[in-house]
C-alpha cells in the first residue's frame, strides 16, 4: 500500500544496546515493517532496545501494540525496552493512552541507554 | 523455489527421451528440472492427470492417437494452469499459427536446436512463475476480502441497533468505518431508572482479531455496568479480564461515564481514550483525565473516577482518534483545534446536527483521501432533569 514507503527503521548499535529509529509514520498499513525490525533483533538474542522516536511523525494504535510486545518480549529474554526523544505529538499519544506509565520513557538517548 | 520444475515432453519419437535427458542432465542432476514423457496427446493427458503439478508441456504436433493441436484444445478445456510450447517442423507455419491460436505459449522448430530450446524452456518457466505468483496474490486478496466482510459484520453487530429515547436527553452517534476494518465502538444504555451509561472505545489494530476483541470488550463492559455503579470499578473488572492471556498485546482505549438524569452529574473513568468535550453555553472544555491507562496492557493498574456536571442544555461530545487524526492530501491532521472550533460554531444546533457537521467537516478536510481509521462520535445533550 501507499504508506509502506513512509516508514524506515534504521538502527545503530550503541553500548550494550541497539537503537532503533522508526522514521516517518507507523500505521496499520506498514506496521509489519516495525514489527519485522523488532523481531529480527529479538531473534538475534538482543537484550536491550532503545526506540529513538525523534523522527517518528505519527503512530497508530497498531504501532503502539508493537512497542508493547517488544517491551514484553525483551523482558522475557532478560532485557528491556526504553523509549526516548518523543515529539510533542507522540508524547501526547503516550500520555492519553497511558503508555508513558507502562513503558520506560526518557528525554534523550543517553538517558535511555543509561537505564540498562 | 526449492521444488523442481516438472516438464512433460510429448513426442512419438522414442529417442527424444534419451536426447532430452542427455542435454538437460545438469539441470536434472541439480534438481531444477524433472522430466515426464508421453508419446501422444492421449498419454499426455493421462500423465497430467497423475501429476497435477506439471506446469510446462513441450509437445510435438504430428502424433498418432491424439495430435498436439487436439491436446492443446484439451488443455484449454481442463483449465489447468499449464503452459505449452509446441515443437514443429521448420516452415510448418500453418500448424504453428493454429497452435498459438489454441493457446500455446511459444514454439520451437525441428530439428531441435537445444540451446534455443533451453532458452525457451527457461523463459516459459519464468512466465509460469509470474502466473503462479499472481494466482497466489489473487487467492490472498479473495481471503482478505472475505475477512473484511466478516469483520464488518461483526463490527456493525457490536453497535446498538437503536439508541434509547426520552424527553430528558438527545443522543446521536455516527461511525464511519475505514476501508480496513478497525475496532471502534460506542454504546448508550440505561443503567437503572435514573442513570444512563455512555461508552466510546477504540481497539488497537485491525482485522478479525481486533473485531473479536471489540466484541468481547463491549460485552464485558456491559456486564460490569450491571454489577458496579462506579465507572472505575467497571474498567477495573474489564481490564482484569482482557489483560489475561493477552499474548497479542491487544488493547482498548475506553471512556465510560454514567450520567445521572436527576442532577446531570456525570461520573466517568477514562481508560486511555481521547478526552471527550463538554459543551456548555458555547464554551468547549476537555473532560479532565482520570490519569488512567488503556485496558489490556497492565493488569495491576488501579482506575479512578472523576465527575463533571452537565447543566440543562449542556452536551457531551465523545470521539475516537479517527476524527482528529484524519489526514488530508498534504498529510496534515484534522486535529483537536479544528474539532473544538467546529464544536464552538455548532452552538445550539440539534445534537444530530452537531455530529453531522463534525463528520462533514472532517470529510471535507480529508478531501476524499482514504482514511486508515474508523471515525466515530457520540454526542448527548441534557434537555431536562428527571425528578427523583
Amino acid at each position: 500500500m501507499a504508506n509502506q514507503s513512509n516508514l524506515t527503521v534504521p538502527s545503530v548499535e550503541q553500548d550494550n544496546a541497539v537503537v532503533l529509529c522508526p522514521t516517518g509514520r507507523v500505521d496499520g498499513t506498514n506496521v509489519t515493517i516495525l514489527q519485522g525490525a523488532v523481531r529480527e533483533r529479538l531473534e538475534a538474542g538482543q537484550a536491550n532496545i532503545v526506540f529513538d522516536l525523534a523522527d517518528l511523525n505519527y503512530i497508530s494504535s497498531a504501532g503502539l501494540r508493537v512497542f508493547l510486545m517488544a517491551a514484553r518480549d525483551l523482558q522475557g529474554q532478560g532485557g528491556r525496552a526504553a523509549f526516548c526523544n518523543l515529539s510533542e505529538q507522540i508524547r501526547q499519544v503516550f500520555e492519553i493512552t497511558g503508555f508513558d506509565k507502562i513503558l520506560s520513557v526518557h528525554g534523550n538517548r543517553d538517558d535511555a541507554l543509561s537505564t540498562f | 523455489m526449492s521444488t523442481s520444475a516438472k516438464i512433460l515432453v510429448v513426442d512419438d519419437e522414442e529417442d527424444l527421451e534419451l536426447l532430452m535427458r542427455q542435454r538437460f542432465r545438469r539441470q536434472v542432476r541439480r534438481g531444477e528440472y524433472e522430466f515426464y514423457f508421453a508419446h501422444n496427446g492421449r498419454e499426455a493427458l493421462d500423465v497430467l492427470g497423475e501429476n497435477p503439478d506439471i506446469r510446462l508441456v513441450l509437445s510435438d504436433i504430428n502424433m498418432p492417437v491424439m495430435d498436439g493441436l487436439t491436446l492443446l484444445s484439451q488443455l484449454a478445456e481442463i483449465e489447468a494452469n499449464i503452459s505449452a510450447v509446441v515443437v514443429s517442423a521448420y516452415g510448418d507455419m500453418a500448424n504453428i499459427r493454429t497452435a498459438m491460436n489454441r493457446g500455446a505459449f511459444d514454439f520451437v522448430t525441428k530439428p531441435i536446436d537445444f540451446s534455443d530450446l533451453q532458452v525457451t524452456v527457461e523463459k516459459t518457466l519464468r512466465h509460469i512463475q509470474v502466473l503462479e505468483d499472481a494466482l497466489v496474490s489473487r487467492d490472498r486478496l479473495v481471503a482478505l476480502r472475505q475477512e473484511l466482510v466478516v469483520a464488518s459484520q461483526v463490527q456493525t453487530s457490536v453497535l446498538p441497533a437503536a439508541l434509547p429515547v426520552t424527553e430528558h436527553f438527545d443522543v446521536h452517534a455516527q461511525m464511519t468505518p475505514a476501508r480496513e476494518i478497525g475496532g471502534d465502538f460506542y454504546d448508550f444504555f440505561s443503567v437503572d431508572e435514573y442513570r444512563m451509561g455512555l461508552v466510546i472505545a477504540d481497539v488497537s489494530d485491525k482485522g478479525i482479531p481486533a473485531a473479536l476483541f471489540t466484541m468481547v470488550s463491549r460485552a464485558l463492559l456491559k456486564a460490569a455496568a450491571r454489577n458496579h455503579v462506579s465507572p472505575s470499578a467497571c474498567l477495573h473488572e474489564v481490564n482484569q479480564l482482557v489483560s489475561q492471556d493477552n499474548d497479542a498485546c491487544m488493547f482498548v482505549t475506553l471512556f465510560y461515564a454514567v450520567l445521572d438524569l436527576r442532577d446531570g452529574n456525570l461520573r466517568y473513568c477514562n481508560g486511555g481514550h481521547n478526552p471527550p468535550r463538554l459543551i456548555s453555553r458555547g464554551e468547549i472544555r476537555e473532560v479532565p483525565s482520570t490519569g488512567d491507562i488503556a485496558l489490556g496492557i497492565f493488569m495491576e493498574h488501579e482506575f479512578h473516577d472523576n465527575e463533571v456536571v452537565l447543566g440543562v442544555g449542556d452536551a457531551l461530545f465523545l470521539y475516537t482518534d479517527g476524527i482528529t487524526e484524519a489526514c488530508n492530501v498534504a498529510e496534515e491532521e484534522f486535529g483537536e483545534k479544528r474539532l473544538d472550533e467546529m464544536l464552538e460554531r455548532t452552538g445550539d444546533a440539534s445534537i444530530s446536527d452537531v455530529v453531522a457537521e463534525v463528520v462533514g467537516a472532517v470529510e471535507e478536510f480529508a478531501g476524499g483521501v482514504a482514511q486508515f481509521d474508523d471515525m466515530t462520535c457520540l454526542a448527548v445533550r441534557l434537555n431536562s432533569t428527571k425528578p427523583a
